[in-house]
């Protein structure tokens, strides 16, 4: 088993939240910081009934900070032509609630954050798919920021030589959860199947074109019409999204993209420390409070573990991944 | 069971053999409008406890979603209207009629509610049968989980000196149903453990079948005499 042996940097473990509810329960289960997003198209989560209004934000960040926790705005859609004041606002709103960092991914947004709020920590979203050094370099000098989150594209090996290059910017990797196909920030699929973009109205597969039929013979799933998935009785389902669709190609059903399957990293968490990563990401922000609890004290046993050079916990977080599967994805690219 | 739900072509979650189940067997006979007060008064005391719940439907208020408890013979039937909301208990529903329905067992969609089991996952694992409107569903869902609701805790806030008794009635049923769900467990174990031998068998005779089938193919391919 892994240990880690000198690790000057103690990563940071970043968790999600939806709901004041999870903000809590991440908090409470060990978060270094919680990451949210206003209750509109500004972010990248914005599903029904989810995330936060003004008032809640506030309490959420009264109550983190109470507890030595931090709380990160997801800015992370790119603002429509003619619209800018929304995603202005919310960065307005962002630092007027004192939240310790915005996480921003498109330019212009970034410059306007950067002149009018120069006091806002920034972080550059995964939504930006700055994934080399030039790329984050020139964000950290023009705009400041501060922080970027690395595209889910990387080997470990390829994310210690980038962490190295671009040094004091700080380099943020995803840990666990749902993964993504395409470059990120520059998904069209689920416009092609709705009309709604994730990159700009802040939601994949919108919930409103998805729709399911269960019959004896298993589930199907669609999605704006077209039928993107069977399951049978017993198979393990995943998210109605066109990457995660099977398709039928030479008389064969098969996974084209994608399997539902969710990252997890935490038997490898040592090779990612040792990568000089300043902090760890979980994703989930439309996932349960019970989700959150469970993935964010694996892994804040998993840090300290790895921290203090001990081995990693053997912890079995099957039960709450996509398909019933797990994966390393680029870290390893084991497919290889 | 055959219980009344919002049935069609569809199969809705299987009901675990549970204390509820037996439950929900010697409930039939009663009428749900019986139970309906109940009903009323939970709906009460979410809205003055959670009022965020109807807040963050505010956008599906015209949208009604049946909740079907697989387990027992009665549906529920939310009309999440933020200026009027109705929690109604029905024996069943035309499928017609609302915009979605949720089927799982009863345990499962109050450890749901109370937010000890992820609505995601539960659907991954295919515990938790979805029609209908995924919107009105994924905000419910939210809703819901976002409000932090604790039963036991929202009920004894509404009880005022009755508070403590319920608290240790409440352990002494959970205690209790807890026992029973390993007892039926070791009754479901025994009952089906002949069948489970067969599968077990069949399974290994399906594999062998297998194993063999792609031999045969494969000296076929090389043009061999299969």
């Amino acid at each position: 088993m892994a240990t880690v042996s000198s690790t000057p940097i103690r990563p940071e473990l970043v968790c999600p939240a939806g709901t004041p509810a999870a903000l809590k329960s991440a908090v409470d289960a060990g978060a270094d910081c919680v990451y949210v997003g206003f209750r509109d198209e500004t972010n990248a989560r914005n599903f029904p009934g989810l995330n936060f209004n003004r008032k809640e934000l506030a309490e959420g960040i009264a109550y983190a900070h109470e507890r030595g926790a931090k709380v990160l705005v997801a800015i992370n859609t790119f603002p429509r032509a003619g619209r800018a004041d929304l995603w202005h606002q919310a960065v307005a709103d962002a630092a007027g609630l004192k939240a310790d960092a915005a996480i921003l991914a498109d330019i212009g947004l970034i410059e306007h954050a950067h002149r009018t709020h120069p006091d806002l920590r920034l972080h550059l979203s995964v939504q930006a798919a700055a994934s080399n050094p030039d790329a984050i370099r020139f964000y950290a000098e023009r705009y400041g920021i501060k922080r970027v989150v690395l595209p889910r594209v990387l080997t470990v090996q390829e994310i210690a030589a980038v962490s190295a290059r671009v040094q004091p910017v700080e380099t943020e990797v995803f840990v666990f959860g749902g993964l993504c196909v395409m470059a990120e920030g520059r998904c069209a699929l689920s416009s092609y199947a709705t009309g709604q973009s994730p990159n700009v109205n802040g939601v994949c597969s919108p919930a409103s074109d998805v729709r399911y039929t269960e019959t004896a013979a298993g589930i199907t799933s669609e999605l704006g019409g077209f039928t993107i998935n069977k399951f049978g009785p017993n198979e393990p389902a995943g998210y109605p999204t066109l990457c995660k669709g099977r398709f039928i190609a030479a008389d064969k059903a098969s996974y084209l993209f994608e399997e539902p399957t969710s990252l997890n990293t935490l038997a490898i968490l040592p090779d990612l420390i040792k990568a000089g990563v300043t902090a760890f990401k979980i994703e989930g922000r439309q996932r349960g409070r019970a989700y959150v609890a469970a993935v964010v004290q694996a892994f804040r046993q998993g840090v300290d573990a790895a921290m203090a050079g001990l081995p990693l916990p053997d912890i079995d977080l099957d039960r709450i991944t996509e398909g019933g599967k797990q994966t390393t994805g680029a870290y390893e690219k084991a497919w290889r | 069971m055959s219980q009344g739900h919002t049935r069609g072509a569809v199969k809705p979650a299987t009901p675990p053999f549970s204390p509820v189940l037996l439950l929900g067997m010697a409930l039939k006979p009663v009428r749900p409008v019986v139970l309906q007060p109940i009903f009323d008064a939970m709906l009460k005391m979410i809205r003055r406890r959670h009022p965020d719940i109807l807040e963050r439907m505010a956008d599906y208020g015209d949208r009604a979603v049946c909740i079907d408890p697989v387990d027992l013979p009665f549906v529920i039937l939310l009309e999440p209207d933020p200026e009027q909301p109705r929690l109604t208990v029905l024996r069943e529903v035309d499928p017609g009629s609302v915009t979605a329905t949720i089927h799982g067992p009863l345990g499962m969609l109050i450890a749901l509610a109370e937010g000890k089991v992820d609505g995601d996952a539960l659907f991954f694992s295919r515990r938790l049968v979805i029609e209908g409107d995924t919107e009105v569903v994924v905000a419910l869902r939210n809703a819901i989980d976002g409000a932090g609701i604790d039963l036991i805790d929202d009920i004894s806030a509404e009880l005022g000196p009755l508070a403590r008794p319920f608290r240790a009635a409440a352990g002494a049923a959970a205690g209790l149903i807890g026992r029973m769900r390993d007892d039926f467990e070791t009754l479901r174990s025994a009952l089906i453990a002949p069948a489970v031998k067969d599968v077990d068998a069949q399974g290994m005779r399906i594999a062998q079948l297998e194993t063999e089938i792609k031999q045969l193919r494969k000296t076929a391919r090389r043009g061999g005499v299969a």
